[in-house]
């Protein structure tokens, strides 16, 4: 019946009465056509063709301003930082409010029947769920890690676990390991269950989701370090503020894609359920969430992630546990120290996020028959697998006990902060300088500072300050709407008055710098990657587990190589972006329609050609992306980065914490959150009106 | 009605119609403006200039019809002609802007929210053009899911819809997930689900269009088998004139929200009502469609006795076989009594478009 589908169009010459109807009718009922006659006058021509390209119609100011501003900023030297009139010394009312905070931590109701609530129920579960562990011993809780790998994903994901499980206790971080792990089930629980109501409220409500979607989106740019400070004012430094800040970092990805789901469910299943009879709530039951159920897993595994990441950041503020071990020793430059907590904390990522992600796959497959499964698949299937699951971790941990082996034996342990120590010795006696040609990592670093990170900054702090917001202005209107400038140039000035416009500089040159080595690098790898299968096999491993880490491991590799200062902070920032940039990059290159590459290559072009006017040109969605992406990770690194020496913001953020100042911490914190907006504004990927 | 419809004078109204629709208007756009729509200077405008002037579409125009007990009523159409929209209105899917719509007598307009879903549960069923099965699902489980919004216990809606696996042809794919199954396959539990719960009414939403053309043919068997088994009376959604013409009982053509015509597919092919179902059906093989009872004339001496006997619905096609076999006229006969003969000319001129000799034009 094929021939018929369609009948009328393959009839003879389609009259008017004939066409179906929409689209084509309308040209044919004399509605005149939007785009100008061919034959239009060249200027309307011009006209026309600026109006089209969005980029034409936005530079051809730009370029008027430019060329105006320039010459008076050279003319007008001096005024180059912002003035200090126009600036608001915060530090007097947000110390006294700190102080009055703290006087009334005690006593004030709202800290007493909220607050004090909120911190207890915090500190409880943690407790609770750190006895727990201790109780269930390491035999039971690597027991346990193991049967649900092997319960969601398989023998050699098991296997993993209880590898990754026994590496943490090798390394004598066993009790670190539980007190993390204790504080990210409870921040991971309270998240997801946050993100979920918020989600829901979103996928099903338009005002809730246009309400929520600005906060989420702003919130998602925000480096991590911006959350603790305002936790640790309410709540004091300590395990609760550590918590919240992990389940406000955590929750809003949840929140997202949560949302995302529900809102693309398919419209075709929903409408069927509704043709059944199926009252709203059944269908929100029975269709809606199960139909979202990979965005949910999706959600959970990257609040998985995100806690992680954060767990150990907030470490700075009590989080205790393995963060804190890396925290300790990158204080006191113990490389080798820093390493032994840092292995675990790698590890229980890539197990946390492997196991995540098979819980995600196994839901859309369908459950293999019975004669299919090997022994241990069938033994463990099924509603009565999950308790089975459970029995076996219980009596291992019975065992255990009966063992009195609760706590990882001391004598497996193997010490490698020594040794790692050592080889860093060497490195540092041997590697630092004077090795011939290519010479000193030290020396790059050193050659980095001078030559890009020390130019860079001189050269924005000698810029006028109105120079500047004109810049970023400028940059946001070219990026994005009107709106969008208005947010950058806005958020730039209040950096201005908080009086912290030269370190934020400083941090701006760190940002810049490493965006900049950050695109170079991604870009040439990414291109190549995406000429050869293989370049992409090899990547891919690499590239996953990189993307797993939380931004705070980073550091430790970069301290060894680069010693402290601002160029390893940089370095570290580079190293934890270029993963996520060269992953966008090399599938916006991929995605490119074949068809199109195809006819240009059959017209004879170089491979040079076809990447500079198919390729890139196509991938250029993608491009931006990578562009924004790298900023955000970028600066979430470099504001980490004071840890280590980098100084300006991120330092003011960890001094105002260790000494008590929460002013400057505070400050600097906004100032951070400001900078966030400014740098993903202004690199927004124009989203077509 | 404002559409031209010669069809309802074939078939003399014998039962009380299952569904009754009267003036529908679907109005897409501004609430406040839609409901004004049909009322005003407005309704007679060509759809585009309407979007023009007022912002809004109309899907479905003054749309009047029955649905008789038993039949498939086809509703026909090329993609926009809001055919659609109209079997969604059918069960307030779509909640339409004017008219009015009774299933068995009762106002479906006037139903409440629980009515209504009584009327989705119990009622009328529907079957999609992109199955809309629940993909998190076994095949059995999707076959239940009606039966499960209705508050079925397990066991019965398991063993309901085995029973409906069963009956379209599934046997051995229950455990499946509708990701593992093919188009047809899929199709097949969409019709077991609408099936499950028994309606009185079965619409179908252009249920084939996705499918290949082999496939399509099998599961319009189907249906037509269905049909025939139990006699439920259909709503089909098609924009296939073929599929139109080998299940519609009658068959409603739709262009721009309007009823172009309305009749069997025989009036359709045979006296189309304007040019634009004259161009719709100008490449139907007419022979397949015509019955000879439009293509006989009356017996002269001796011809009432002689040569094969057709019966009235028989096609063109069938009456040449015979002509041609047995070398002269054939003769016409319903219960015993012969209504006329067929000869080589009469056929032929079907064949060939000509007028018949009872004087209506079978083509231009």
């Amino acid at each position: 019946m094929s021939p018929t589908t369609t009948p009328v169009r393959d009839q003879g010459p389609p009259g008017p009465a004939l066409t179906p109807d929409g689209s084509t009718g309308s040209g044919v009922n004399g509605r005149p056509d939007r785009r100008p006659p061919a034959a239009a006058p060249p200027r309307a021509r011009l006209r026309a063709l600026l109006v089209r390209h969005r980029a034409g119609r936005r530079v051809l100011p730009l370029a008027v301003v430019a060329v105006v501003l320039v010459p008076v900023a050279v003319l007008l030297p001096g005024a180059a930082a912002w003035p200090a009139s126009l600036a608001v010394d915060l530090s007097g009312p947000l110390g006294r409010a700190g102080d009055w905070i703290i006087d009334n931590r005690d006593h004030h109701p709202l800290f007493l029947y909220f607050f004090g609530h909120v911190s207890n129920a915090v500190v409880v579960s943690v407790r609770a769920v750190y006895v727990v562990l201790l109780a269930a011993g390491w035999a039971g809780v690597t027991a346990l890690a193991g049967l649900v790998a092997l319960r969601l994903a398989g023998v050699r994901l098991a296997l993993t676990c209880v590898a990754a499980f026994a590496a943490c206790g090798l390394l004598g971080m066993w009790v670190p390991t539980m007190q993390t792990l204790a504080l990210m089930v409870v921040a991971v629980a309270a998240s997801v269950v946050l993100g979920a109501l918020l989600g829901l409220a979103a996928g099903m409500s338009d005002r809730a989701d246009r309400a929520l979607r600005p906060v989420l989106d702003t919130m998602q740019v925000l480096p991590a370090f911006a959350y603790l400070l305002p936790m640790v004012l309410v709540f004091g430094i300590g395990v609760p503020a550590a918590v919240l800040a992990t389940v406000v970092y955590a929750a809003p990805p949840m929140a997202r894609l949560t949302a995302l789901g529900l809102r693309e469910a398919d419209a075709g299943v929903l409408e069927a359920a509704a043709s059944l009879g199926a009252t709203g709530r059944q269908r929100l039951l029975t269709a809606r969430i199960p139909l979202a159920r990979r965005q949910l897993m999706l959600g959970v595994n990257q609040a998985v992630m995100m806690a992680l990441s954060m767990a150990v950041i907030a470490s700075v503020i009590g989080a205790g546990g393995l963060g804190d071990r890396v925290y300790q020793a990158l204080a006191s430059v113990d490389v080798g120290a820093a390493l032994a907590a840092g292995i675990p904390i790698v590890l229980l990522a890539v197990v946390l996020d492997r196991t995540a992600d098979a819980a995600g796959d196994r839901l859309g497959a369908a459950p293999l028959p019975p004669s299919q499964r090997r022994l241990l698949g069938r033994v463990f299937a099924g509603g009565y697998g999950w308790l089975l699951t459970v029995l076996a971790a219980v009596a291992v941990a019975a065992g255990g006990r009966m063992a009195d082996s609760s706590l990882w034996p001391g004598s497996w342990t193997l010490p490698i902060a020594e040794p790692v120590n050592r080889a860093v010795a060497w490195m540092t006696d041997h590697l630092y300088t004077g090795v011939p040609v290519v010479g000193g990592t030290a020396d790059w670093a050193a050659r980095f500072t001078g030559w890009v990170l020390d130019p860079l900054r001189s050269g924005l702090q000698a810029t006028p300050w109105w120079l500047l917001l004109a810049l970023v202005g400028a940059l946001g209107l070219l990026a994005g709407t009107w709106r969008t400038a208005l947010t950058a140039v806005l958020a730039l000035a209040a950096i201005g008055v908080l009086g912290v416009w030269v370190p934020s500089l400083d941090t701006l040159s760190q940002v810049l710098a490493a965006v900049a080595v950050t695109l170079v690098l991604g870009f040439a790898v990414a291109v190549g990657a995406a000429r050869s299968a293989r370049a992409q096999r090899l990547l891919r491993p690499v590239l996953d587990v990189c993307q797993t880490m939380p931004q705070f491991v980073y550091l430790i590799p970069v301290v060894a190589l680069f010693g402290v200062g601002r160029a390893p902070a940089a370095a570290a920032a580079v190293v934890y972006a270029l993963p996520v940039v060269v992953r966008i990059t090399t599938e916006g290159l991929r995605a490119v329609d074949p068809a199109a590459l195809e006819s240009t290559r059959s017209l004879g072009a170089t491979g040079t050609q076809q990447l500079r006017h198919v390729q890139l040109p196509l991938a250029r969605p993608a491009l931006l992306l990578a562009v924004n992406q790298a900023v955000v990770l970028v600066l979430a690194v470099v504001i980490i980065g004071g840890l280590v020496g980098g100084g300006a913001l991120g330092y003011d953020v960890v001094l105002g914490l260790a000494q008590g100042d929460l002013a400057t911490g505070l400050v600097a914190g906004a100032a951070i959150v400001c900078l966030g907006l400014v740098l993903d504004r202004v690199t927004q990927p124009a989203k077509e009106a | 009605m404002n559409a031209p419809s010669t069809g309802t004078a074939a078939v003399p109204g014998t039962d009380s119609p299952v569904f009754a629709v009267d003036g529908l208007w679907k109005v897409f756009g501004p609430r406040r403006k839609a409901v004004r729509i049909p009322e005003s200077e407005y309704a007679s405008l060509p759809a585009a200039e309407l979007r023009e002037q007022t912002g809004c579409t109309a899907a479905v125009r003054d749309v009047t019809f029955d649905v008789r007990k038993g039949e498939v009523f086809v509703v026909m159409g090329l993609s926009g002609s809001g055919k659609s929209t109209l079997v969604r209105c059918m069960t307030r899917l779509i909640e339409p802007t004017a008219g009015s719509l009774s299933i068995d007598g009762e106002d479906v307009l006037a139903m409440d929210a629980a009515r209504l879903r009584e009327l989705r549960r119990h009622r009328a069923a529907m079957v999609f053009q992109h199955f809309g099965l629940l993909p998190h699902r076994t095949v059995l489980d999707n076959v239940a899911y009606g039966l499960e919004i209705q508050g079925v216990s397990r066991i019965d809606r398991r063993a309901k819809a085995a029973e409906m696996v069963a009956k379209v042809g599934l046997e051995g794919l229950e455990e499946r997930r509708p990701g593992q199954l093919s188009g047809g396959q899929q199709q097949r539990v969409g019709l077991a689900r609408a099936l499950a719960a028994d309606p009185e009414v079965l619409l179908f939403d252009e249920p084939f269009s996705a499918l290949d053309p082999l496939i399509r043919r099998e599961m319009q068997d189907e249906v037509a088998r269905l049909h025939h088994e139990e006699g439920r009376t259909m709503v089909f959604i098609t924009h296939d004139l073929t599929e139109a013409l080998r299940l519609g009982d009658r068959i409603a053509l739709m262009r721009d929200g309007k009823i172009v015509q309305l009749g069997t597919p025989e009036e359709i092919v045979g006296s189309p009502a304007d040019d634009y179902v004259r161009d719709f059906v100008r490449d139907v093989p007419r022979e397949q469609v015509i019955t000879v009872r439009s293509a006989m004339r009356p017996a002269v001496a001796g011809e009432a006795e002689h040569g094969p006997a057709l019966a009235p619905a028989a096609t063109v096609v069938e009456a040449i076989e015979a002509v041609a076999r047995c070398g002269g006229p054939a003769r016409v006969v319903d219960r015993g009594r012969c209504l006329g003969v067929v000869d080589d000319a009469g056929l032929l001129a079907v064949v060939a478009g000509l007028p018949t000799p009872d004087g209506r034009g079978v083509a231009a």
